[in-house]
Formats: structure tokens, C-alpha cells, sequence
């Protein structure tokens, strides 16, 4: 069996000299004493139970079955405990961090009086929603759910890369990955304390529950779905099944008395905590777009009569803007006064006059993208891209400054993946996903995206990504 | 439950029978008919033609070619083609999206075999089937599927009010799908009882019933004696079979009445129960007027109307 390593970034696995680290060695010498027929039947074996299972997810604008097995590698990523200290810490600090920021802008705006990000740059945010100043949302928690994305620099040195504060998903894929390992290769889990993660559910429910109006009662939760079409659907039933509750769409809810409702075969029933998993936008016709059939007419109403708890609150998102990332490491040390643990990537506004001509003249050098998308969708990599294509771009820039911002091209860790019957670096990052319920959890792992195409950088599975197992260990004197 | 749920659950329910009923009648009138196209090619294409009054707005998809074998357009078309609403391919794939839909309300195993049982329908479509007893192979496949995926149901769900809805669109269906087979096959073997062609006309009457998978069931009571009299008897008034008509009208009696609970008398209750009581207890006068043509018409205009009493009270609220 050949491993191949990584010349250009940090490796995960191994060491400059090719040497395995100390916490891939077990895993390496597991998988160079299998047969590569012996490998191949256990791929297919994987293969086979993850379409078998429905483990789908849907490919927008693709005529051939719209259902799609997500990738599996399994070669999984190892994180030792002492690294994942160091990030859980990170991550809960940023995300008690980016809470308060949320509930400073509704409530307040101290930091907008006090100048540390330019109110513009707040209020001319789409995620940024007026009609909801001084709503607050039970315990002012609302980012219940939040899912931040770390690389790994050419060092190896742990960043944050971006914050999802709204729906952020995946969450099954880290369930189901370790489900499938367990299964295809459970000769790896011998060696290694590998932490669990199948109580995510529980967490998640318990999470839930504390988000409620009123915390005497028994709550009713939900799971609101835009429906079968959508791309995170397997997740969204996965969820309810997992947590026991109801996963309705909009259509099953109602408004009366300023109350949400689910019409069921008994009659109407009361909702109080609706984990939804549609953007703001589509919640209410009635308040945000007129023409979304996916929401509940007056919903947001009852949400500011404090007759039911959304997960996460509705405006949350404003708090994963690309232009506030940039404030990010500002906003710890004002809320907290603690200096960011987890350091981030330079990032230039395209807001700021100088940031913006400095873009402009190393277009060539920089990652630039929109501020209002996700998904790899409206970027430009400048250092692949062809002259014309950067001109274009840039002239495009010129119209709107404010909805761009650029970052140095950070060369991502790679982790050897199966691929055509090799073992091949490829580019990874990773998400772990946070929960704000009494207090804030992290869980231990996460989902790891793996680019499966060789020397590329885009991780994103609506763009032929690919996801690991990811294992956090357990301290050893623990 | 959720009302679009119940509903989801109800023609999962629903299609899957259907699927299981399509699949039974094409392989019993794949056999009826290679056994006498020889003998009487007109009673073969009869057999086949009827498809299209058992499933009535379905229409053959695939023309009737001269030398070919006058089964494969309707095998075809009732099999494997998504084309046609009442093809086991799109009763299956149905069946798939309700269950997808409502997934958290099922178990795995149930997913899991309708999964596999769908998957495999999708690449019959798309190897294409090369001769007859190709069809025949993946029909008796596809048939074990879907009994995969009834046993997972029975198996591992909880009786709750999901398994209630389930089990209300499966016997609905199958006593709907009954009605429609007695109705299409009974006059005309009643009527051909002149001809006195005894051996095909037995064969006939051993169709019927295993077109209603009742003839092992009905030699049980009967023994290998086939009388016509008895048939019908059998496959319209019998308390144990499956599948006879009045067993299927009390199997949605009840299962309605465990979902509104005993006390109360529900509009679709009112009427499955009209007709429960009329097979029940009207069936000697019934067998002396001999019109089943008339009980038939009947029979299935209640069904039907039980469906949408069904409809109104549980899934449009």
C-alpha cells in the first residue's frame, strides 16, 4: 500500500519526512496490513449500505435522479485531545462571543454607538432585520445551533474561516459516517479512545427544550422542513426521527389567536419550539417575502408575542456576515474581554476604501467573495483564475464594494483519501457544531469535507465534495 | 399525528398494496395465458384487455406487434413503465415518495426494503427486459420485495396511529382492487358457463382465485371441487379469507374505528359500516338473486365513497 504525502500544505497524517504522526501511526499500519482487494470489498460493501439507507442528499438543477450518496472516504481524520481542547475552547468562547453580538445589535447597538463596526456595514446586511429590534428571544439565546468552519494553514495552525449562525447543516453525515465505519472497518476503533457523538440528538433536544417560552411546561418541539426537495432533507427527517418529534412542513402549521398550531388528524394542536430549517427570508409571507410558500403566515407575530421559540431566532444571521467575521477577534475582546483563542484569516472589506484598493491591485493573489452567499457560490480564486475572467470580476466589484470581501489564499491541510485504488492527499476542512442550550457544547467531532478532485480546494459537496469520519480522542489519563 | 403525515401513510399504504395486487395479476395472467392462447387465443386477450378495467383510466403504453407475444405490451406497460399510473414501477416509486416524505414516521428496516425493492424496479426499466421469462424472473423478485417490505412493516412498526392510517390505505385498497377484479372477471365467466368447454372453464374459475390469491385458501374449506356457486360465495361472503369481500369491509371497519376510537361514529365509518352490515348479514338473499353484477357496482361505489369521507374527515383540516 503507497501513501502518497503532501508536498504543498500541512499534512495531516504525516510528517515532513513522510513519516506517519504519532496519531496516525495505528490507523496506517491498520490499513497497510489489508489486501487491496480486501479494501475494495469493503468499499463497495460502504457504498452499498449508504444508498440502501437513503443517505442522500439532493443536487439542485440535475436532470438524472435528483438523489445523491454524499462521498464517504474512510480514511478517518484523527484529532488528539490536546488540539481538540484548544478548539472546543475556541469555539465556545466565539460562540458565547458572536451571542452577545447579536443580542447587542437588537437590543441596544452598543457597539455600533461605540464605533467598533461601522452601523452601515450592520443595517445594509439582508440578514440584518429591522422589523425585530428589541425582540429578544427566551434566556436572549439566538444562535441555539451553530456550525463554524476551521482550516488548518500551511503550519497546521487552526482558523476560522466562517461562522454559520442560521441553518447550519450536516450534522447527520457526521452521525451516519461514524455508523458506516463502525461497520465497513471496525478493525480501526481497536486501537483508538475514540469519543462518541451519537447523543447528538439528545443534546440537540435538550438544547431545544431550553429554548422554550416558558420552561415549566412540557414543550412541544418541531422540526420545520422546506419539504422533500430540499437539499438537506435526509437530515431534516434523520433529526426527527432521532429526537422524537414531529418534523412538519409549513403547511402543517397555522396561525390563530397568536398561537402557531399543527393541524393533525385529532385537530389543532399547540407548537412552542419550532427548530426550523428554512432562512429567515421564507418564515412568514406575511413579514419577509410575499411570494414563500414554504413558511407560516403571521409566524413571526406569535415569535414577538413570545408564544413560540425559533431555533435559531430569526436575524441571527447576521452575525455570520463575511464583513463581521472581519471583526470577529474585536468583538471577543469587547463582549468578553478576552483575546480571540482561535486565531482567522486576514480578511480585507471591500467596505473600507484602502481594504478595497489593495483588492483590486492583488486581485491575482486573493480569494474573493460575496458577502450574502454560501456554498462556494460568487467566488473568485484569483490565483487560478485566467486574466480576463479577474477583470471581469473586478468590474463587477466596482458596482457594489460593500458586498465584497477578499482573504489570502490559505493552502488547506490535505488528509490521505482512498482514491482509484490510492491513497492520495486531498484538501480538507472541518466543521464541529456548537450547541447554546444552558450552556454552550461542543460536539466532539465533527464533519470533516474532504475535495475530492485532486490539488482542489473546493470542499463543498454541491461541488463534488466528499466527507471523512472525524475522531476526537480521548485524553489518555481521563 | 400530523395530517399530512396520515395522509402520507395512508397511500404508502395504499400503493404498496397496489403494487403487490398488479404484480400477482400479471404473473396469474401470464400463466392463464400461456396456457390457453393455444387453445383459445380470444379468452387470452380477454384476460390481458381486462387489466385495463381492473386498473380502469390506465392505457397501454407499448403497441400490440403482430408476432410478438401478446403479453409483453402489458407486462410492459403495467410493470415497468413509470409512464402509466397504475405500473408496479410507479405504484413503487409512490409508495417511496410517501415514505420519504414522512420517513421519521417509519422505521429503517420498512425504508430499507423499500429502498432496495424500488432500486431494483429502476434498473429492470433501465436493462429493459429481454424475453418473458426475463419478466417473469424480476416480477417473482419484485413480488418478494414488496412482501419484504410488508413483513418489515408488521415486524418492527409500533401500532400507533401511523401503523392505523398504513394499514387503513392497504385494506382499503385491496378491497377496492377486489371489487374492481370480481367485477371485470364474474359476468363474463358466468356468462361463457354455456360454452361447456369444461377444462378451460375450470381454468378460468382456478384464475380467479388465484387472482385474489384465494385458491389455496378456498380448497382449504372446499377441496379441489370448483363450483361456481361456492367461488363466489367464497370470494364475495367468506369470514376468514383475506381476501372476500365482506372480510375486507370489516378490516376497514375496524381499523377506522381504532383510529377514531370506539365511541365515536365518524362519516366514513357510517358508511364502511352500512356496507359491512349488507355483506354481513344480507348474503344468503344475495346469493339467491344472483345479481352480482348490481352487488358489485355497489360494493365499489362505497368503497369509493368511504375513501372520500376518509379524506374530508382526516386529511383536510
Amino acid at each position: 500500500m503507497k501513501w502518497l504525502p503532501e508536498k504543498k500544505a500541512f499534512d495531516e497524517a504525516f510528517e515532513g519526512g513522510g513519516t506517519a504522526r504519532s496519531h496516525y501511526r495505528p490507523l496506517v499500519s491498520i490499513l497497510e496490513s489489508f489486501t487491496q482487494s480486501e479494501i475494495e470489498r469493503r468499499e463497495r460493501l460502504q457504498k452499498l449500505s449508504l444508498m440502501d439507507q437513503g443517505i442522500t442528499f439532493t443536487v439542485y438543477g440535475e436532470k438524472e435522479g435528483t438523489e445523491r450518496i454524499f462521498p464517504f472516504d474512510f480514511v478517518p481524520r484523527v484529532i488528539p485531545a490536546r488540539e481538540w481542547e484548544r478548539l472546543q475552547a475556541g469555539l465556545i468562547q466565539r460562540v458565547t462571543a458572536l451571542n452577545l453580538f447579536i443580542l447587542d445589535v437588537y437590543q441596544g447597538q452598543k457597539c455600533l454607538k461605540d464605533r467598533l463596526i461601522p452601523p452601515e456595514l450592520v443595517f445594509s446586511r439582508k440578514e440584518y432585520k429591522r422589523e425585530l429590534l428589541n425582540v429578544i428571544p427566551p434566556r436572549q439565546i439566538f444562535t441555539h445551533v451553530v456550525g463554524t468552519d476551521i482550516i488548518r494553514n500551511h503550519a497546521g495552525e487552526y482558523l476560522v474561516l466562517e461562522d454559520n449562525c442560521r441553518c447550519p447543516s450536516g450534522v447527520s453525515y457526521v452521525l451516519e459516517n461514524r455508523n458506516t465505519l463502525n461497520r465497513v472497518f471496525p478493525e480501526f476503533f481497536k486501537y483508538y479512545p475514540v469519543r462518541p457523538i451519537k447523543d447528538y440528538p439528545t443534546l440537540l433536544l435538550e438544547t431545544l427544550l431550553h429554548a422554550a417560552p416558558r420552561l415549566s411546561e412540557k414543550p412541544v418541539v418541531v422540526i420545520l422542513t422546506p419539504g422533500m426537495a430540499n437539499s438537506a432533507y435526509f437530515e431534516h427527517s434523520f433529526l426527527a426521527r432521532e429526537m422524537g418529534v414531529v418534523l412538519v412542513e409549513g403547511r402543517d402549521l397555522i396561525v390563530e389567536d397568536n398561537y402557531v398550531l399543527m393541524r393533525t388528524t385529532q385537530g389543532k394542536q399547540k407548537v412552542d419550539v419550532i427548530y426550523r430549517r428554512i432562512d429567515d427570508d421564507f418564515l412568514d409571507p406575511l413579514v419577509f417575502r410575499r411570494d414563500s410558500l414554504l413558511g407560516v403566515p403571521g409566524l413571526l407575530n406569535v415569535y414577538r408575542e413570545g408564544n413560540v421559540a425559533l431555533a435559531n431566532a430569526p436575524g441571527a444571521g447576521v452575525a455570520d456576515d463575511k464583513s463581521v467575521y472581519a471583526f470577529m477577534p474585536a468583538l471577543i475582546k469587547y463582549y468578553l474581554g478576552q483575546d480571540a483563542l482561535l486565531p482567522q484569516v486576514q480578511t480585507y472589506l471591500g467596505a473600507r476604501p484602502q481594504d478595497f484598493s489593495y483588492i483590486q491591485e492583488h486581485a491575482r493573489e486573493l480569494v474573493i467573495k460575496t458577502t450574502g452567499d454560501s456554498g462556494g457560490y460568487g467566488m473568485l480564486m484569483g490565483p487560478f483564475a485566467a486574466k480576463k475572467e479577474i477583470e471581469a470580476y473586478v468590474a463587477q466589484m466596482k458596482k457594489n464594494p460593500g458586498n465584497y470581501i477578499a482573504q489570502p489564499l490559505i493552502e488547506l491541510s490535505a488528509h490521505p483519501t482512498y482514491v482509484d485504488g490510492k491513497f492520495e492527499p486531498r484538501r480538507v476542512d472541518l466543521r464541529p457544531f456548537i450547541l447554546y442550550g444552558e450552556s454552550v457544547r461542543v460536539l466532539p467531532g465533527g464533519l470533516t469535507r474532504v475535495a475530492l478532485r485532486a490539488g482542489s480546494y473546493v470542499v463543498n459537496s454541491s461541488q463534488g465534495g466528499g466527507s471523512k469520519d472525524t475522531w476526537v480522542l480521548a485524553a489518555k489519563d481521563a | 399525528m400530523l395530517s399530512r403525515v396520515a395522509d402520507s401513510l395512508y397511500w404508502m399504504g395504499r400503493y404498496l398494496e397496489r403494487a403487490e395486487n398488479l404484480t400477482r395479476l400479471l404473473l396469474v395472467t401470464e400463466d392463464f395465458s400461456t396456457e390457453t392462447q393455444g387453445l383459445a387465443e380470444d379468452l387470452a386477450q380477454t384476460a390481458w384487455k381486462d387489466m385495463l378495467s381492473i386498473f380502469p383510466s390506465a392505457q397501454l403504453t407499448r403497441e400490440v406487434t403482430r408476432f410478438a407475444p401478446m403479453s409483453v405490451p402489458y407486462l410492459h406497460t403495467f410493470f415497468i413503465d413509470q409512464a402509466n399510473p397504475y405500473s408496479i414501477h410507479f405504484s413503487m416509486r409512490k409508495a417511496r415518495e410517501n415514505a420519504r416524505s414522512v420517513r421519521e414516521a417509519l422505521t429503517l428496516e420498512v425504508f430499507l426494503a423499500l429502498n432496495e425493492t424500488f432500486r431494483a424496479l429502476e434498473t429492470y426499466e433501465k436493462r429493459g427486459m429481454l424475453d418473458l421469462p426475463a419478466f417473469r424472473d424480476a416480477l417473482t423478485a419484485t413480488h418478494k420485495g414488496i412482501f419484504t417490505v410488508v413483513g418489515a412493516i408488521e415486524h418492527t412498526s409500533t401500532r400507533d396511529e401511523g401503523w392505523r392510517f398504513l394499514k387503513l390505505g392497504e385494506s382499503l385498497e385491496r378491497s377496492y382492487r377486489s371489487a374492481l377484479v370480481l367485477r371485470t372477471k364474474l359476468p363474463a365467466l358466468l356468462a361463457a358457463e354455456a360454452r361447456g368447454d369444461a377444462p378451460l372453464y375450470y381454468t378460468q374459475w382456478r384464475t380467479l382465485l388465484r387472482s385474489l390469491s384465494s385458491l389455496e385458501n378456498y380448497r382449504r374449506v372446499y377441496g379441489a371441487r370448483l363450483e361456481p356457486s361456492l367461488v363466489i360465495g367464497f370470494l364475495l361472503f367468506d369470514a376468514h379469507s383475506p381476501r372476500s369481500l365482506r372480510y375486507g369491509a370489516s378490516v376497514v371497519r375496524e381499523y377506522l374505528a381504532t383510529i377514531s376510537g370506539p365511541e365515536e361514529l365518524t362519516a366514513p365509518a357510517r358508511v364502511i359500516g352500512k356496507l359491512h352490515a349488507d355483506l354481513r348479514y344480507d348474503d344468503e338473499a344475495q346469493m339467491r338473486r344472483g345479481d352480482f353484477a348490481g352487488v358489485l357496482d355497489h360494493v365499489v361505489a362505497e368503497l369509493a365513497k368511504t375513501h372520500d369521507a376518509i379524506a374530508t374527515q382526516y386529511f383536510v383540516t
